[in-house]
């Protein structure tokens, strides 16, 4: 257990974009974490430790980039980290930072992620500079089909979830995709990009970063006392495994279901979708939102597509999911899984704007990475003791 | 050994300072930034000691300056900035504070020492990269390039990377790709849980040990499509794909084993379906050239059906791994 809880007192997000070509690569970071610096009202100074993550170095070409981006965000002569796992490097760089609090080791740390992926092209990064890259939709389109038999959920359902997410974007100025007239109708009328999934159930290319600012417990309870509500890491957790073995499921690997008990344990949490209040997962094909919603046992088995179809995960559902707009709406690989993270923190300070849940308390993120092989998850809080 | 490389046209945004300096370098002037009582050169976004802000007060700084250290490059490769020897070296510009690590070209090394004056000559075609100083050389006076800066502020810089890897092979993978030329499938059996891998994998990852020669054994040449995607190919620089094209996993009968991701031979892509029955396809010896080592099946150029009736246990779409 920790020795003292972290607390989530400042967060900062670019505005997501195709190409921001606007700014520098040092220039998009900071950004981010200038409006989570504000946010906490703080300042270069006041930070102790910064802790970096973006996916492989392949997507920009920029080699270290901790050592490059060290001036852009004030961490000259401080602890500089830089986290690498996959798709859920964002989560993890949360995590990372926020047990570098918990330990009692800094007071206050500065998490940034990041991806430029106009500076160079995703799938030419995941298929290893290769020819035939099948890209991400490709790697998981075979597990989407696989759950599409074993639940018998309505081929709809995709398309429903690529709809209501990019809803939830419009209510987001962050958003990358602010896709108007979106409707299930025309999400199966785009492109078969990769069978079973279309072109509008997948994820955008996007400039952006995310900036989160931790504290300590004294931190944190000064925050609230001076009228800027904290979000409290009630729990965090990793897991991962390999690539494949027989009788591994990737549908439903162990390590998601084990990232999740243990993240559910750690905050007091013996029913899930009673007791959280709202979920960001990184859904970045449609499927993707009932698959984790079950495989992390917030749905019982075969019960994740058909909280999608009773309209349970929209922003005024029982159980709201991805209220942000999500991956399916921006999609800074090395950001998404911190922007996951920061939405849930942004909930439950019941600072999310338009797309507040009400009355949010307790929420949970989740990242995931490489062929669903990394899972960090987090649960954050309103107060230390929700359940009280 | 497997030999390989990576290039890809990468595109950089600039940003307000990085762009006014190689804008400025079009133009065969230096500029610095101010940051308190110092002028940074290369210029900075930001005050390198507090993460401040800086006002974007930019001066001319330079062109001659003095060496504060330097490296003699004896034998430049390819990838040097120049064909003969020369020095990397940090040069102080007139007017800065701080160095810039450029290239100085003096002739031997002889020539080289901390304090040298030295100046920049300029390429004759700039394009707004740190190259269009080509380099340093002894002396104050600069060296013009001749013609005038660019129509239009300088806001990108292409970037053409590439890196070559010298790759070894380990033995597991020698004898699995020899296997593979002679039209054979290598199977690794874990002697602990009885899990079997194909490829070349030397350990199992469940019981984490390794797996060697005395764990191989023969796999059957047939197998069944289990899950499968079609992939509308996106046009990135080395993409050698026009038309969607499908991967499928493939159980090898009788096994537990499964083939992730493998191409099928003269199938449309109409045919393919769960259950499908298939039979793999190997490159001749004439076939097996340099690109041996780059896939797990070096000799694998992938399945066709074999026009037996389909399998039919319902689960099979579930086996991936």
């Amino acid at each position: 257990m920790a020795h003292s809880p972290a607390a989530v007192v400042g967060i900062g997000q670019t505005h997501h974009k195709k190409k921001r070509w606007d700014v520098s690569l040092g220039g998009l970071v900071r950004e981010a974490a200038r409006r989570a610096l504000d946010d906490a009202q703080m300042d270069w100074g006041d930070i102790d430790a910064v802790v970096l993550g973006k996916a492989p170095d392949l997507f920009e070409g920029v080699m270290k980039p901790e050592l490059y981006l060290t001036d852009a965000l004030g961490a000259h002569g401080k602890p500089m980290f830089r986290v690498h796992t996959a798709g859920s490097v964002g989560g993890t760089t949360g995590i990372v930072a926020s047990h570098l609090v918990e330990t009692g080791r800094h007071r206050r740390v500065l998490a940034v992620a990041y991806q430029k992926q106009s500076e160079g092209n995703a799938q030419f990064a995941l298929g290893s500079g290769k020819g035939a890259s099948l890209g991400a939709g490709g790697a998981f389109a075979p597990f989407i089909r696989s759950y599409i038999h074993r639940s018998g959920a309505p081929l709809d359902v995709g398309p429903m979830v690529a709809v209501k997410d990019r809803q939830n974007a419009l209510k987001n100025p962050y958003a990358h995709l602010r896709l108007e007239d979106i409707s299930v109708e025309s999400v199966k009328a785009s492109p078969m990009m990769w069978d079973p999934l279309h072109f509008l159930e997948s994820c955008p290319s996007s400039d952006g970063a995310c900036a989160v600012v931790f504290t300590d417990r004294a931190g944190g309870e000064a925050a609230a006392a001076d009228g800027r509500p904290p979000a409290w890491v009630l729990g965090s957790a990793m897991r991962s495994e390999p690539f494949g073995f027989p009788g591994r499921d990737p549908v439903l690997p162990q390590g998601a279901a084990d990232c999740a008990e243990d993240v559910y344990a750690q905050a007091g949490i013996t029913r899930p979708r009673e007791q959280i209040d709202c979920a960001e997962l990184y859904v970045p094909f449609s499927w993707y939102e009932p698959m984790w919603l079950e495989a992390h046992h917030l749905a019982g088995p075969g019960e994740g597509w058909q909280l999608v179809e009773s309209g349970a995960t929209a922003l005024d559902g029982s159980f709201p999911v991805n209220m942000s707009g999500g991956v399916l709406s921006s999609n800074p690989i090395g950001a998404s899984g911190l922007l996951r993270f920061a939405e849930a923190a942004l909930q439950v300070r019941g600072m999310a704007g338009e797309h507040q849940v009400d009355g949010a308390r307790v929420a949970v993120a989740q990242a995931y990475g490489a062929s669903a092989q990394y899972f960090s998850m987090w649960v954050v809080g309103a107060s230390l003791d929700p359940f009280g | 050994m497997v030999e390989s490389t990576i290039t890809f046209p990468y595109q950089r945004s600039l940003g307000p300072v990085l762009g006014a300096f190689l804008t400025a370098l079009t133009e065969e002037r230096l500029i610095g930034i101010r940051s308190g009582d110092r002028v940074l050169c290369p210029p900075l976004e930001w005050d390198p000691e507090t993460g401040a802000e800086l006002a974007h007060d930019f001066v001319d700084v330079g062109p001659a300056g003095t060496v504060e250290s330097w490296c003699w490059v004896a034998e430049p490769s390819e990838q040097h900035p120049l064909d003969h020897p020369f020095a990397f070296a940090t040069v102080r510009l007139d007017g800065a504070d701080t160095g810039l690590i450029h290239v100085v070209d003096a002739g031997s090394a002889d020539a080289m020492s901390v304090g040298l004056r030295v100046a920049p000559r300029w390429r004759a075609e700039r394009r707004g990269h740190l190259t269009d100083l080509e380099a340093f050389v002894p002396g104050e006076a600069p060296v013009p390039g001749g013609g005038g800066g660019a129509d239009e502020p300088v806001t990108m810089m292409g970037y053409n990377a590439s890196i070559s890897y010298t790759t070894p092979v380990p033995d597991n993978v020698v004898r699995s790709e020899a296997a593979a030329a002679e039209g054979r499938f290598l199977g690794l059996r874990c002697p602990i849980c009885g899990r079997t891998y194909t490829g070349g994998r030397g350990y199992c990852p469940v019981d984490s040990i390794a797996l060697t020669a005395e764990h191989e054994v023969d796999l059957p040449q047939k197998g069944v499509l289990t899950s499968f995607t079609i992939v509308t190919p996106v046009q990135y620089p080395g993409q050698t794909e026009t038309d969607p094209f499908a991967r499928v996993h493939v159980l090898l009968e009788g096994t537990d084993v499964v083939l992730s991701y493998q191409a099928l031979v003269d199938t449309p892509n109409e045919a393919i379906r769960t259950g499908l029955r298939l039979a793999p396809v190997w490159a001749s010896a004439a076939e097996l050239g340099d690109g041996a080592g780059d896939t797990r099946e070096a000799g694998l150029i992938g399945w066709i059906p074999t026009g037996e009736p389909d399998a039919t246990d319902p689960d099979l779409v579930n086996r991936l791994c």
